[in-house]
Order: C-alpha cells, then structure tokens, then sequence
C-alpha cells in the first residue's frame, strides 16, 4: 500500500466524511485547534521567556516549568485530536501540501529542542534554578522553542491559503464579493 | 454597513493589503501569536485568581508580572484586527461571527479594567491576600469563557452563512 492509497483510505473513513460533511464540525474543530494552539504557545512562551531570563527571575525555573508544562501538554492534546480530525477530512490534499509537510518538520524540530533541553540541559538545573541568567545551552532552548512555535503557527495559518490559490497568481479580486472570487479562483484551479 | 465596507475597500491602504496576498496570512499570524501570549498570561491571572496556579505569590505580584504582557497582547491583536479588518472589509464587517465577537470583547475587556482597578483601590490588601473573594473568582470563570467564545467566534468568521444562517448578512 503506497502513502496515497493510506491517505485516500484515511480521507474515506466514516469520521473523515463527517468532518467533511457536516455543517458544524470543522468550524468548530478549527475553533477549537485555534484554543489547543493558543494555550501550547501561551504556555510555553512563559517558561521560554524564564529560561531567557526575561522579565527578572522571580520564581525558579523548576516551579515555573513545574506548573506550566501540564497545560501545554493539555493544550497540546486539544490540537493534536482536532488536527488530525482536519488532516483525515482531507488527507490526499493535506500530505502533499508543502506548507503542511513543512509545519511538521517545525513540530519535529519543536519536539526535537524539547526532547533535548528535558534530557541534557535541565540535568545541571538545580545550578540555575533561582537564577536570573541560566546557561547558554538553556537560553538557546528558549530562542529556538519560541521561534519553532511561531513557524508552526505561521506555517499553520498558510496552508489555508495554499489550497485555493497560490501567491503568484494574478490578481483581479472583486472587491465587493471576496468570498465568491475566491471560490471562482478555486474552481477554475482545482477543477 | 455595505456602502462603509465599500468605501473602506476602495482605500489605499485596503488594496494595498488584498493586492499584495502574502498580507492577510501575514497579519492573521500575527493576530494568532498574540491570541497565544493573551491567552498564556490571562490564564496565569485567571488561573491565580482560582488558586490553581502560583500559590506561593499574592495575586497582585502575578497581575504586576502579566498584566503588561495582557495589554500589550491586545494592543497587537487591536492593531493587527483593525489592518485585517481595513484589508478584507466586507468578510469581517458583513459577518454575524465579527459583531457577536466584538459585544464579547467589550465585556471580555470590561472585566480585565474592572479587576485592575479593583486591585488599585485595594491596594494593600491585595498585596497581603493569597484567597480571592468568591465573586473574583466568579469573574475569573466568566472570563475563561468569554475569551474561548472570543477565539471561536473569530474563527467562524470565515464559515459566517454557514454556521449562522439567515443570522449572518452574507446568507
């Protein structure tokens, strides 16, 4: 079985044409994706900007990380259900979509930058844990973490504009009915 | 509305953004980044409000820390709504989603002023205090719902006929 009969067999599984079908679904998964997102990028951003240093250290780093991290986690969970009910609904567009397989090497990396920092980095943290500076190794983590999360989210928020129409194309959107050009634009692509 | 969202879109700046189409991903991705940072830092004042979170700090040392990242976050998401808005007039004005959004921002943003000028007035007692009154706590919950609503109404912007009906001006 090659990846595209799996991703066409994934997209015509009965909960895949639900989320397709159903007038309510992916709204709702979309919304909901957008909260999961928002509490992994709020959370985190806060440890990553106690490893930074920034602002003054006033709790350690242990207690910081040691409460936040359950509700990435959470977050995470919300986002990763409701994206892979959106990746099965439309699974043969979304496994060859460039912006797509690019956000996953952004997650793999995010992942990666973790994986690292809990198993190597944080290994010397009772050193810096009530400090304001902590070593380069931990500062480093922070940079990457927050960088790798808004090329998630950017990457994210541009594949919905990757499957109607690309950047190049020629421009002559009317103005008063966006909606329909982009459907017509759509159309005359896909189909 | 439909003669404004017009006028609006005949603008210079409006066809600056939708001409030039990498803009309105650009400035939604903005607007979601800062969505993250609002959402992280209320929900470490909510969630110290409930007593969930930094138990070991009075509530007005957790306000102190985040409530400048709260403001500056919604000075972003205010900047870059308006822009979206400017870019894609008739999407954003012309929707039941963007209305219903905007009356749960007002009392989303009323209860973040009401808390802190709360907190001002009652200055030392906060500073001394590690329970909040039920009714803050209350306030707290409110909240935690009326910015997920926020979140979700922003969101079905973009599906406003379908989700809303005969509700929604495009429909």
């Amino acid at each position: 079985m090659d990846f595209y009969q799996f991703f066409n067999a994934v997209e015509q599984s009965g909960i895949a044409i639900w989320v397709r079908e159903s007038l309510l679904a992916l709204p709702v998964i979309n919304a909901l994706h957008v909260v999961g997102l928002a509490l992994v990028f709020g959370t985190i951003f806060i440890v990553d900007l106690r490893l930074i240093g920034i602002p003054t250290a006033t709790r350690p780093f242990t207690k910081v990380a040691g409460e936040l991290l359950h509700w990435t986690w959470v977050g995470f969970g919300i986002a990763l259900i409701t994206g892979l009910l959106m990746f099965a609904a439309n699974a043969t567009t979304f496994y060859v979509n460039t912006q797509f397989q690019l956000k996953m090497v952004a997650l793999l990396f995010a992942g990666l930058n973790m994986a690292v920092f809990e198993m190597v980095t944080v290994r010397s943290v009772a050193r810096w844990d009530n400090e304001r500076w902590t070593p380069p190794s931990a500062r480093f983590a922070g940079f990457a973490s927050i960088l790798l999360w808004v090329t998630v989210i950017v990457l994210g928020r541009w594949i919905g504009y990757t499957k109607g129409f690309n950047f190049d194309a020629p421009v002559d959107i009317d103005l008063d009915n966006l909606f329909g050009a982009v459907r017509v634009l759509e159309i005359t692509r896909i189909g | 509305m439909r003669e404004f969202a017009n006028w609006l879109a005949s603008t210079d700046l409006s066809q600056i953004i939708v001409t030039n189409l990498w803009m309105i991903p650009a400035i939604q991705s903005v607007h979601i980044v800062a969505i993250g940072v609002l959402v992280g830092s209320l929900f470490m004042l909510d969630m110290r409000i409930l007593g969930v979170l930094s138990g070991d700090q009075p509530i007005s040392a957790v306000n102190r820390r985040f409530g400048p990242w709260i403001w500056g976050a919604i000075a972003v998401l205010l900047v870059s709504g308006l822009l979206l808005i400017v870019g894609e007039p008739a999407r954003e004005l012309l929707s039941f989603s963007f209305w219903a959004k905007m009356v749960m921002l007002l009392i989303g943003i009323a209860i973040v002023i009401a808390f802190q000028i709360h907190l001002r007035a009652n200055q030392a007692q906060w500073e001394a205090s590690f329970v909040a009154a039920p009714t803050t706590k209350a306030l707290a919950i409110i909240s935690i719902f009326i910015w997920v609503a926020i979140i979700f109404l922003g969101r079905f912007i973009a599906w406003d006929a379908q989700i809303w009906g005969s509700l929604s001006p495009q429909a």
